[in-house]
């Protein structure tokens, strides 16, 4: 790895001229106008990604940046509201709900190349898309989000999602509609055994494993069947989710609940003919359980082009599975010139809507600054939301960073994160889907 | 986390796209017959009707039932003071829109009292 014994490349003056950096002015003026003024600049940026991160970004910076380039890559007509499909697949929304027209959010004068990346040269700054075609940047936003990895589970694939009892609300809008009928078809089984599953990686959104366990249990319950069902909960982790008080508050409730928790085991085998799940210990014992249903949530990394990137974390808790940025600035470790948002990036938690929602001010700012050639002062402090179902019909709005041990982080102080409410849930069903639409826009 | 002014009015504008028509329908009902109303010597204070009034605050009571569960939720899970105060607040503005249009409604329909 020659490349990282090269010093890492910075934005020299000379360099921002020949972008035509047109900040000297800007310059000038306090800190507190690089939030707020537009710079002229003829720096070539991609976004890669037109999720969350990738639009939200599109939008800042084609605000900020007068004279810019500014290009999405993203291949997707549609655009899905994934925190909606945890709903979709409890039966409480309609898929519809969650689509909208990516063309709805992308600002004009921004470029959208409707293709896939396929490869990037950190050193050459270069895009390769699937199509071989490639585009050059100065500033590269890695948005690309995450991907699933179901091949890592023996016998496990997406197409499963409907049939033979699985179900897995993270595939597609689509699965979660099929994950609602294999729940359905369960239900109507009048009892059985449920496996609900959460892997041993970083996941996006960490609370749906336990929002779908919970929403089903509601179910259930509804149907005055509790008794004919058996659930169990298996963990890749060791805890249930990351915010301490939250953490002890599940393993509680789901003591109560008589969901069986399995901690430190994870799914490495389905046989979806037989209904049997393999799971595995980290010391490698493995345990084979029959299910009528099973929910599962896969593995998951950065794509696999940024895994063969040198963009990849080299070193650490996340060496060779997630982008390397600096968790308070998201600039890029070794690559100055590169920023990361969204679930793309290696950070403790953070893989959450709510959480672009905090980062894309930050990484506008520090795109700024860096254009700038100004030191990178805005720092994200790890903030990140789940509104978390407890029952179809109440919630808690868990808000969370990770500065000062992952302490409560409330927008509403009128709203208690350690209770559960229905105010919270009417949040989740009502408000939290505009409240993002405006986050793409930029708005918020 | 927080909130600008800016950023509440464009949640706020995404957040009623869904219900423009209702909300165009409730007005236009509750405009109509008070304009109407008025055009034929409606005053509020001037006009009593008993029946209205307490449609009204039957319509609020029932409200305190069936908001929850045109959330998907239920009434079991209004717990918090938080929840409480919004539940009050729905179903008060339930009444009284309801008042608005029967009030009026009545004026027309019975003549003045």
């Amino acid at each position: 790895m020659s490349r990282l014994q090269l010093p890492p490349p910075s934005p020299g003056r000379r360099q921002l001229l020949k972008l035509g950096l047109g900040a000297g002015a800007a310059s000038l003026l306090p800190l507190s106008s690089v939030f707020a003024n537009t710079i002229s600049t003829r720096a070539r940026i991609v976004i890669l990604g037109g999720g969350a991160a990738g639009l939200s970004m599109a939008n800042r910076l084609s605000r900020r940046l007068s004279g810019a380039t500014i290009t999405v890559v993203e291949p997707s007509d549609l655009h899905n509201y994934q925190p909606g499909w945890t709903l979709v697949a409890s039966g409480v929304w309609e898929a519809e709900r969650t689509l909208k027209p990516n063309a709805q959010f992308l600002p004009t004068g921004v470029d959208w190349v409707k293709g896939q990346a396929a490869g990037i040269n950190a050193d050459l700054r270069r895009i390769t898309l699937a199509d071989s075609s490639t585009l050059e940047y100065d500033v590269l936003v890695v948005a690309t989000g995450l991907q699933l990895n179901y091949q890592l589970i023996d016998g496990m694939s997406p197409k499963l999602v409907g049939s033979n009892g699985i179900g897995s609300v993270y595939a597609s809008l689509d699965a979660a509609g099929r994950t609602r009928k294999a729940i359905d078809t369960w239900l109507a089984q009048g009892g059985g055994q449920g496996i609900f599953t959460s892997p041993q990686t970083a996941i996006k959104c960490a609370g749906a494993p336990v929002k779908m366990t919970f929403t089903t249990l509601s179910r259930i319950k509804a149907e005055s069947t509790r008794e004919r069902f058996d659930l169990d909960y298996f963990t890749g982790g060791g805890g249930m989710f990351s915010q301490p008080w939250i953490n002890d508050f599940l393993k509680q409730r789901f003591d109560q609940e008589n969901i069986t928790r399995h901690h430190l085991q994870h799914l490495t085998a389905i046989d979806a003919g037989a209904k049997k799940a393999e799971f595995t210990s980290p010391n490698g014992d493995t345990e084979v359980r029959d299910y009528d249903f099973i929910h599962v949530v896969p593995p998951m990394s950065a794509p696999d082009f940024v895994k063969d990137s040198d963009l990849i974390a080299q070193e650490g808790a996340f060496k060779g599975e997630w982008l390397d940025t600096d968790i308070h600035t998201l600039q890029h470790n070794r690559y100055p010139e590169v920023f990361g948002i969204g679930d793309v990036i290696g950070a403790p938690i953070n893989k959450t809507a709510a959480s672009v929602k905090a980062q894309a001010p930050v990484v506008e700012a520090n795109i700024v600054a860096y254009l700038q050639e100004k030191p990178l002062n805005a720092r994200h402090n790890g903030y990140t939301s789940c509104p978390l179902i407890t029952d179809i019909g109440k919630a808690m709005l868990v808000e969370f960073g990770y500065d000062n041990n992952m302490e409560f982080l409330p927008s509403f102080s009128f709203i208690d994160p350690k209770e559960e409410s229905w105010s919270a849930w009417v949040l989740k069903d009502y408000l939290l889907q505009p409240a993002y639409y405006a986050m793409l826009e930029g708005r918020v | 986390m927080s909130f600008s002014l800016a950023g509440i009015f464009a949640v706020l504008s995404h957040a009623i796209q869904p219900f423009v028509a209702l909300i165009l329908i409730i007005l236009a009902v509750l405009i109509a017959v008070q304009l109407v109303a008025r055009l034929r010597s409606y005053r509020t204070k001037a006009h009593h009707c008993k029946p209205a009034m307490i449609v009204a605050l039957l319509a609020g009571l029932s409200a305190v039932w069936w908001l929850p569960m045109l959330t998907h939720s239920q009434l079991g899970f209004v717990t918090s003071i938080v929840d409480w105060l919004a539940l009050i607040a729905a179903a008060l503005g339930v009444a009284l829109l309801v008042w608005l249009v029967l009030h009026p409604l009545s004026y027309l329909v019975r003549g003045p009292r």
